[in-house]
């Protein structure tokens, strides 16, 4: 039972880091429909950004990482402005394959650093080890997502609710040319978007580094482990990938505990299932529920 | 028509026209030489030249499933090197039993049945979503191979054929060898793409493509018409994936992983989608852009020049690669999101009013 | 006259064949894209040697004409990298790379009969078929476990012991070869989990470990996931049941960094000398790294010796070749002197551990393995240090055909 418990809370941890990494995902989705496949590396910039801000430039590490929360939301603003801008209207497919060839690109600015290869480490800013409270444990850079997380969603929940500008992204979301036609900026919408999709990017990529380190490859890799959180979800709902996230942390710890055994009885052997359940969840959610838990369905009419 | 050999646009006035491969005498006739000049063009190469188009062409033919898939019926597919891998694998496990020309269909066969299952959720959902069945497809197929040892858990399962119809195949021949065989199975594929795209069912798959419920409406299933796609282009792939097993003298799971679905993608965008010389240009140009790039970057680090004006701990010459792959697709997609067989399609009215403008 | 002409125009061609002579030595490797953590350092110790070699003449009357050549870990690019090689500068010589693209080239090496030397230790490389011109510079990965599994086996018996390795053809190499060996030696092997980078949490893996008993973690990895277990394990408190080891891509100063105070007592099997001791080929490395401005970060990377032996091993063929064959230096003529670097002739430059035998590194037609020996080495106080004499395990000999 206690084994269970734990490995539940882990993967709540677990789970909250990819929350907050497909928390701007969702939001860019939300607001301009488009599915964005350079996630992971506006994870890894904000990350390295901290790293630069903390040890190269030696500020308390705090700061370095709102520092980069902001200049990574900078970037998210610069690359709609520059590239996403010129796609609107144009069909789904090119604006995907900008989002890819984004990413090359931005992995290829990441390259002219020395952050291209090798591994980081943030300084000491936790204590070491982490909570234990009857045989549970949880790290401290794990309650850092967790606190992250929530700070997150309750910020994100009085912004759409309260704020005007909150609002009008709701409507902008519901229909780009009503909202249009009321006075609502689009084009300022859509920055936004992505400026927030950086900052939270940032979030996660500083969150990842405490807690595993720093490697670009590791870090963009945790922009992929976003898909099946937003499709679980629903591509369309804040709380959506929150929830989502947390149920594909879940579900990989319970398939290191549980299911690895169970693999290499059908022959597949050495485990690992945690990397591939996600993706199984991910095809039989689009076979049977493809809207996702919270998604709205879209309808269509001729 | 003032000079028929640079004829472009659409001169097919009739419903008897439109199904036609070609569109005149004329266009046969350069096709012919086309294929004459891609015969003798090994001749002049030496043997690692030969590789380089070697996998252009079986990129090609990738390109050519995708552009059924993307192109035709507007599904983005992130999955294409998948079934590439579904074909090779196909292969290496059949190799030792069978022909190469049985295992390479049955590949392409291979992945077609696994296309049938990825696309299930076309009956439902739209191009966004799918984009996402086809990436979990991807990461599903590597974890299966990693995980099973029948399939070697992704190193390298030998695929040897050292002798055809007596023909003695070693290192001296082996890529002029299977350079004749893909070129023979590319042009195959191509006339097999374009009749049965100037039919029934190419018409079908762009009316769902433009919109599917005005397809609906009209008489035609889209979802079985985009699964038949998915099928369709999975198929290409495994043909392409055989090819590339012989080729490569063994399937390794490296090979076909999200990276080069993506590049798969890229060609086909950067080759204008939906058409056949796009099919071709993109994968050369990717390809070549590549191997400059690479060039371009080895003579930067042996530059002492351009070594003394880059700052320390920054590298210029192994961020080229990325970069300029990510600004082709970017750039394209702005600027010229018809791709490069729009650029062909100008060359040629330009040399057909040539030395007149408009 | 006109034999006096001919006379001087031999003389004069035979000078210049004497002088003026290159012969190519290729590497090709990941400097960028995946794994160049490893491959970057791993070149730049090939590059370092050779123009090491090229100043000290260290081959007489040859140029050495190195290529040092970045497939950015894809496999098409190795081939075609290879294959341009062996159509414009033939080289007498091959250094390979990743596990992946070797396996897929052995057939092709085969053929043109090219020694090769790869950076990575995979025994499929040296086992039948193609295998015969495939030479490993260090012991297996497959050894290297096996060695880690004898030494439990000296201060515990019937060890429970689980392997994490990495979900890639790299990381299971080892597999067959430790249930083999776990049967030898009365041990057993609990578990084979997979496991790759950004593995944020491992509670549930270290804890099923736990619970299935073992008390040993046999790693064949790299660095980074290796770190983030040994992490989580110090904060479960499982640090103390269970005790952390691994094969020579797990350790190093990157361990260090990354696991910080949880990698202390982690073992780690290495062929290869630290920093730390004296020994030529050492003092060497950090004489190159200073002449040729290398970082820290690359000076400190067991993977810049890795390449320097690597390097070092090809020259040295290449200039007994030339001895023994009147200067003919080709890749038949480096396979021979190769096979004959054995006994009296074994090559002892100093970057790897010697055996008792004082042989540092020998090949024969058979044994394709160069440094045999290897050592185990603990992290203490954020340094790796021998904690055993150079051994050569006896048990992976017995295992390694079934």
């Amino acid at each position: 039972m206690i084994d269970f418990v734990q490995n539940l809370i882990s993967g709540i941890a677990v789970g909250c880091i990819y929350a907050l990494a497909a928390l701007g995902f969702v939001l860019v989705y939300k607001s301009s429909r488009v599915i964005n496949f350079s996630n992971g590396q506006f994870i890894a910039i904000g990350a390295f950004l901290a790293y630069a801000l903390a040890v190269w430039a030696k500020l308390p590490v705090l700061l370095a990482a709102l520092l980069s929360m902001l200049l990574t939301a900078g970037l998210g603003f610069l690359v709609e402005r520059v590239f996403l801008r010129r796609m609107v209207g144009q069909p789904i497919i090119s604006v995907i394959m900008v989002t890819i060839g984004l990413a090359s690109v931005l992995d290829g600015l990441m390259y002219l650093t020395p952050f291209g290869s090798g591994n980081f480490t943030f300084p000491q800013f936790l204590p070491q080890g982490g909570l234990n409270l009857g045989g549970l444990s949880v790290s401290y850079p794990q309650l850092l997502a967790i606190g992250f997380t929530a700070i997150f969603l309750l910020l994100f929940g009085w912004f759409f609710q309260r704020s005007v500008l909150g609002v009008s992204m709701r409507a902008v979301a519901d229909d780009q040319l009503a909202s249009m036609s009321v006075g609502v900026s689009v084009q300022r919408v859509f920055a936004l978007a992505w400026a927030v999709a950086g900052l939270t990017a940032a979030a996660a990529g500083i969150v990842v580094g405490a807690v595993s380190g720093l490697n670009q490859d590791g870090l963009i890799a945790i922009g992929l482990a976003v898909f099946p959180a937003v499709i679980l979800g629903g591509l369309d709902s804040v709380p959506g990938a929150v929830v989502g996230g947390i149920i594909i942390g879940i579900l990989q710890s319970f398939s290191t505990a549980y299911l690895d055994g169970l693999f290499s009885q059908i022959g597949l052997v050495g485990g690992g299932s945690q990397y591939v359940m996600p993706f199984v969840v991910l095809l039989v959610m689009l076979w049977f529920k493809p809207h996702g838990l919270f998604g709205t369905e879209e309808i269509e009419r001729v | 028509m003032r000079n028929p050999w640079a004829q472009t646009g659409n001169y097919r006035t009739s419903y008897e026209q439109d199904t036609t491969i070609f569109a005149n005498y004329r266009e046969i006739v350069s096709v012919g030489l086309l294929l004459v000049a891609l015969c003798i063009l090994p001749m002049f190469l030496e043997r690692s030249q030969v590789l380089v188009l070697n996998f252009i062409l079986i990129y090609a033919i990738a390109v050519l499933g995708l552009n059924i898939t993307t192109g035709y019926a507007g599904l983005i597919s992130v999955g294409q090197a998948a079934f590439m891998g579904v074909g090779a694998y196909t292969v290496a496990l059949s190799a030792p039993h069978l022909p190469f020309w049985l295992t390479i269909p049955l590949g392409g066969l291979t992945a077609a049945i696994l296309g049938f299952i990825v696309g299930i959720p076309s009956l439902r959902v739209k191009h966004l979503y799918l984009a996402l069945a086809t990436l979990a497809f991807q990461e599903i197929f590597v974890w299966v191979v990693g995980r099973s040892p029948a399939l070697a858990q992704g190193a390298a399962i030998p695929v040897e054929m050292r002798n055809f119809l007596g023909l003695e195949i070693g290192f001296r021949n082996h890529n002029y060898f299977w350079y004749y065989i893909i070129l023979f199975v590319l042009v195959l594929m191509v006339i097999a793409w374009r009749n049965l795209l100037r039919g029934k069912y190419g018409r079908a798959l762009i009316a769902v493509r433009d919109n599917d419920r005005a397809a609906d409406a009209m008489g035609m299933d889209p979802g079985r018409t985009k699964l038949f796609a998915f099928a369709l282009g999975a198929l290409y792939g495994g043909v392409a994936g055989g090819l590339l097993a012989y080729m490569q003298r063994a399937v390794v799971v490296e090979e076909f992983t999200l990276g080069r679905s993506v590049a798969l993608l890229a060609m086909a965008i950067v080759g204008g989608l939906g058409t056949v010389v796009g099919s071709l240009l993109g994968p050369a140009f990717i390809e070549f852009l590549r191997l400059y790039m690479e060039r371009l970057s080895e003579w930067m680090k042996s530059n002492a020049f351009i070594q003394s004006i880059t700052p320390a701990g920054v590298d210029v010459a192994s961020a080229l690669l990325p970069l300029s792959f990510g600004l082709v697709i970017v750039l394209f997609l702005i600027f010229e999101p018809r791709g490069l067989y729009n650029w062909w399609r100008l060359l040629r009215s330009y040399f057909r009013t040539w030395p007149f403008r408009y | 006259m006109k034999r006096v002409i001919v006379l001087a125009m031999v003389a004069a061609l035979g000078m210049v064949m004497a002088q003026g002579r290159t012969v190519n030595l290729l590497w090709s490797g990941a400097v960028t894209g995946p794994t160049s953590d490893v491959g970057g350092p791993y070149g730049a110790g090939i590059e370092d040697y050779c123009k090491y070699a090229n100043e000290q003449k260290l081959i007489p009357n040859v140029t050495l004409n190195c290529t040092v050549r970045d497939d950015q870990y894809q496999n098409p690019n190795t081939q075609r990298i290879f294959e341009e090689a062996l159509d414009r500068a033939k080289p007498a010589m091959y250094l390979g790379y990743s596990t992946g693209a070797m396996l897929q080239l052995k057939p092709l090496i085969n053929e043109v009969k090219m020694p090769t030397l790869p950076a990575s230790a995979h025994i499929g490389l040296i086992d039948p078929p193609n295998n015969q011109y495939m030479f490993l510079p260090v012991s297996s990965y497959s050894e290297q476990v096996v060695a880690l599994m004898e030494y439990i086996n000296r201060t515990e018996k019937n060890a429970k012991i689980a392997l994490v390795v990495n979900p890639s053809p790299f990381g299971r190499a080892v597999v067959d070869h430790a249930r083999r060996a776990a049967q030898r030696l009365g041990q057993t092997i609990v578990d084979v989990r997979e496991v790759g980078g950004g593995n944020l949490d491992n509670t549930a893996l270290l804890r099923a470990l736990d619970a299935a008993g073992a008390t040993y973690i046999i790693h064949q990895n790299v660095a980074g996931p290796v770190a983030n277990i040994l992490k989580d394990a110090k904060r479960l408190g499982l640090d103390r049941k269970i005790k952390q080891m691994g094969a020579v891509y797990t350790g190093g100063s990157d361990l260090i960094r990354l696991a910080g105070d949880a990698a202390e007592g982690y073992l780690w099997a290495s062929s290869y000398y630290t920093l730390d001791e004296n020994t030529p080929g050492i003092a060497l490395q950090k004489q190159l790294a200073a002449r040729y401005n290398r970082s820290a970060d690359i000076l400190n990377s067991t993977n810049y010796t890795a390449g320097m032996l690597a390097a070092a091993i090809a020259v040295e063929a290449m200039k007994r070749a030339a001895q023994r064959f009147n200067g003919r230096i080709d890749n038949e003529t480096v396979y021979q002197a190769l096979i004959g670097m054995n006994g009296p002739n074994a090559f002892k430059p100093g970057f790897a551990v010697s055996t008792k035998a004082g042989i540092e590194i020998d090949f024969t037609r058979t044994e394709q393995t160069g440094a045999e020996g290897l050592r185990v080495l603990e992290a203490r106080g954020g340094k790796f240090v021998p904690v055993t004499d150079p051994f050569t395990s006896a048990l992976f000999r017995q295992v390694r055909n079934p």
